[in-house]
């Protein structure tokens, strides 16, 4: 062993002495990356504080469960937007799931029902809505996210059965569907909430009270557009396993598994991309501009979809006339589903500033100042919008065009500082257990949710008659 | 190549690269298990290459993307645990080679491939996935883990026993 150190000949003899044992320099190098793990929980926990800081702030002050009165929840109906309803419940104090509704008892029901135990709450699953409403006597409030072609039915015996009700938009697929449904909530007394959820978001709620409603940012709003475009998506399946029998299908109006699935394309049952997407943001636009339209003129069609499976337009195109207190205002608004670019939103111009504001955060809100505007630095002072950006001039772009003269300079582009970091329809679901405690006014209640759905409806019908359509004021009332 | 052949300096490198190679996993899995909107949808959506079609299809279909999220967000965090302790330190850094070419395959920085996430960074064939799948492939041949981690502690207790027995 000529040339080893000192350490190597304790090892031998080690090895030579028989079986090994741990040693005082095993455990300690065994253990010498420990405290990274220590310092990786110390970085963690500070992340983890900080980021619930921020979040709280956010979120403004919360209630302490404790001092609110628990409500009895039902949801009828736990289709993939059922779900997104549940998740931003879920986050919502003061509320007791007791029962969950879905003829897809083999797929979606489980699913629902898992999320919310998993939430530590035990409910009872049904596949007919009666049954529920018979055992779950304790219910107060049932949150219907069906087809559109149910909600009306769904809704009233809700109603009738004394429950308040959050319906999701749209409303319903024929206008008597809507009509019964409002009668119903005059006659029971309780609450009837509709899924326009931007409604409720506090981005919207600021436009509509400080921007437009105190600042005055726009001026005169003379035209509006809007679009919502998405990208192509094939048909929703469904796993034979979990397919539903035929007989079952047929007692609940559906002709087979793909219709069940893909129920929003077809007629009698969904209304179209226009209703589905299209109705949040033609809500907006009656409710930014404080009227219902006065007459619409649109064109769309089957262009892409196989028209056997897509009875419903995948594109619309649709001008509204709106006879506002200032004067007449045109708004065009488009939703086509075959090319997802630029999303959605809304935009308002008026002849002192414009803006464009979405529910998605790709555009959030933002408001551009024109040239002609006074100067709104008393609403950045307040800090109703942020400081305009400043437009950097790129002298040396060779690529850069010469300005016309008659072309107007580019406006600032202000932001809107708001931001929703819960989902969705939190604010709005929020909205309604308020006024179930009697703490709020609901901000869609069933009339608004009407008005909004005979404006939207109607798309369909001037697409069909290929000629522009007039609403009376009458048709709004109800 | 055993543990050993390297000198002390060498290995308390290694050492040193394996903590900070297993605190970016564990991070990167913890941060996914506490926000409950993360999915790996977006990163497989925009798969490239000869497995993208693969790796869309995995996107498509839900009950598979929720085993895949769920495997990820656990599987990060595991692998990056074990190789800051240095407990079982070959079999985690097979686990994140596998993890790393898989985020290597599904996104690959090839020629005139661009993506939207993430957003940091240029990279031509060779990106910070590999880099880091180059250091697991260094931890893993110089069981790092022997030197400065728990396998020093239970190799003594199982490789005396093993030697106790043949003896």
């Amino acid at each position: 062993m000529a040339g080893e150190d000192d350490k190597d000949k304790v090892a031998a003899q080690a090895k030579a002495a028989g079986p090994k044992k741990i040693d005082r320099r095993d455990v300690l190098k065994g253990l010498s990356t420990v405290p990274a793990l220590g310092l990786f929980g110390y970085a963690w926990y500070k992340q983890h504080q900080y980021q619930q800081a921020t979040a709280q702030a956010a979120a403004g002050p919360a209630v302490a469960p404790g001092d609110l009165q628990e409500i009895n929840v039902a949801l009828l109906g736990a289709g993939a937007q059922g779900q997104v309803l549940t998740d931003a419940m879920l986050r919502i104090p003061g509320l007791r799931f007791r029962a969950v509704c879905d003829i897809w008892t083999e797929y979606n029901q489980k699913r629902v029902v898992n999320s919310m135990r998993k939430f530590k709450h035990e409910v009872n699953a049904y596949e007919d809505y009666r049954e529920m409403l018979d055992k779950e006597k304790e219910l107060d409030a049932v949150v219907i996210a069906t087809p559109d072609f149910w909600h009306s039915q769904h809704a009233v015996d809700c109603l009738k059965a004394a429950k308040h009700v959050y319906c999701e938009k749209e409303m319903s697929n024929t206008l008597e569907g809507a009509r019964a449904m409002v009668a119903a909530a005059r006659e029971s007394g309780k609450l009837l909430q509709i899924g326009h959820q931007r409604r409720s978001n506090p981005r919207y709620l600021h436009c509509y009270q400080k921007l437009l409603g105190e600042a005055k940012l726009l001026g005169r709003i003379v035209t509006v557009s809007g679009q919502w475009n998405r990208a192509v998506t094939p048909d929703l399946g469904a796993p034979d396993r979990y397919a539903i029998p035929e007989a079952r299908l047929k007692q609940y109006g559906f002709k087979d598994m793909h219709q069940f699935r893909n129920w929003r394309w077809y007629k009698g049952l969904g209304g179209g991309p226009i209703v589905d997407l299209g109705s949040h943001q033609i809500d907006i636009y009656t409710w930014f501009l404080g009227v219902n339209p006065s007459h619409v003129m649109a064109s769309g069609g089957q262009l892409y979809y196989d028209p056997k499976t897509h009875e419903w337009y995948d594109t619309a195109m649709v001008v509204f006339d709106y006879d506002t207190p200032a004067g007449p205002v045109k708004a065009y608004y488009q939703t086509q589903t075959t090319n997802g670019s630029l999303g959605y939103f809304e935009n308002f111009m008026g002849d002192q500033g414009t803006l464009l504001i979405s529910e998605s955060e790709v555009h959030a809100a933002k408001v551009y100042r024109d040239t002609n505007a006074p100067a709104w630095d008393t609403w950045v002072q307040k800090g109703y919008v942020t400081a305009p950006k400043i437009q950097e001039v790129k002298e040396k772009d060779e690529s850069a065009a010469v300005m016309d003269v008659r072309e107007s300079v580019s406006p600032d582009e202000h932001k809107v500082p708001i931001v929703l970091r819960d989902p969705y329809h939190q604010p709005h679901l929020q909205n309604f257990f308020d006024a179930v405690r009697g703490k709020a006014k609901l901000n869609c209640p069933a009339e608004i949710g009407y008005e909004s759905a005979v404006s939207v409806l109607k798309v369909n019908e001037a697409i069909e008659a290929k000629s522009r359509l007039s609403f009376t004021p009458e048709d709004f009332h109800i | 190549m055993e543990d050993g052949k390297l000198s002390r300096w060498p290995m308390i490198a290694i050492t040193v690269m394996r903590v900070f190679v297993g605190w970016h996993f564990l991070y990167e899995g913890i941060a996914k298990l506490t926000s409950p909107s993360w999915s790996a949808a977006g990163y497989l959506k925009q798969a490239r290459g000869p497995f993208a079609g693969l790796f869309k299809s995995l996107a498509a279909q839900p009950d598979l993307l929720a085993n895949a999220d769920l495997i990820t967000m656990w599987g990060l965090t595991a692998v990056g645990v074990l190789l800051v302790l240095g407990l079982f330190t070959r079999i985690a850094s097979l686990g994140g080679i596998g993890f790393i070419l898989l985020f290597y395959l599904c996104n690959p920085p090839f020629v005139g491939y661009f993506y939207s996430i993430p957003t940091e960074g240029s990279y031509l064939i060779v990106n910070k996935n590999l880099v880091e799948l180059g250091a697991l492939v260094v931890i893993l041949v110089t069981g790092s883990g022997r030197f400065a981690g728990f396998d020093r502690i239970v190799r003594a207790l199982v490789g005396g026993r093993t030697r106790a027995a043949a003896a």
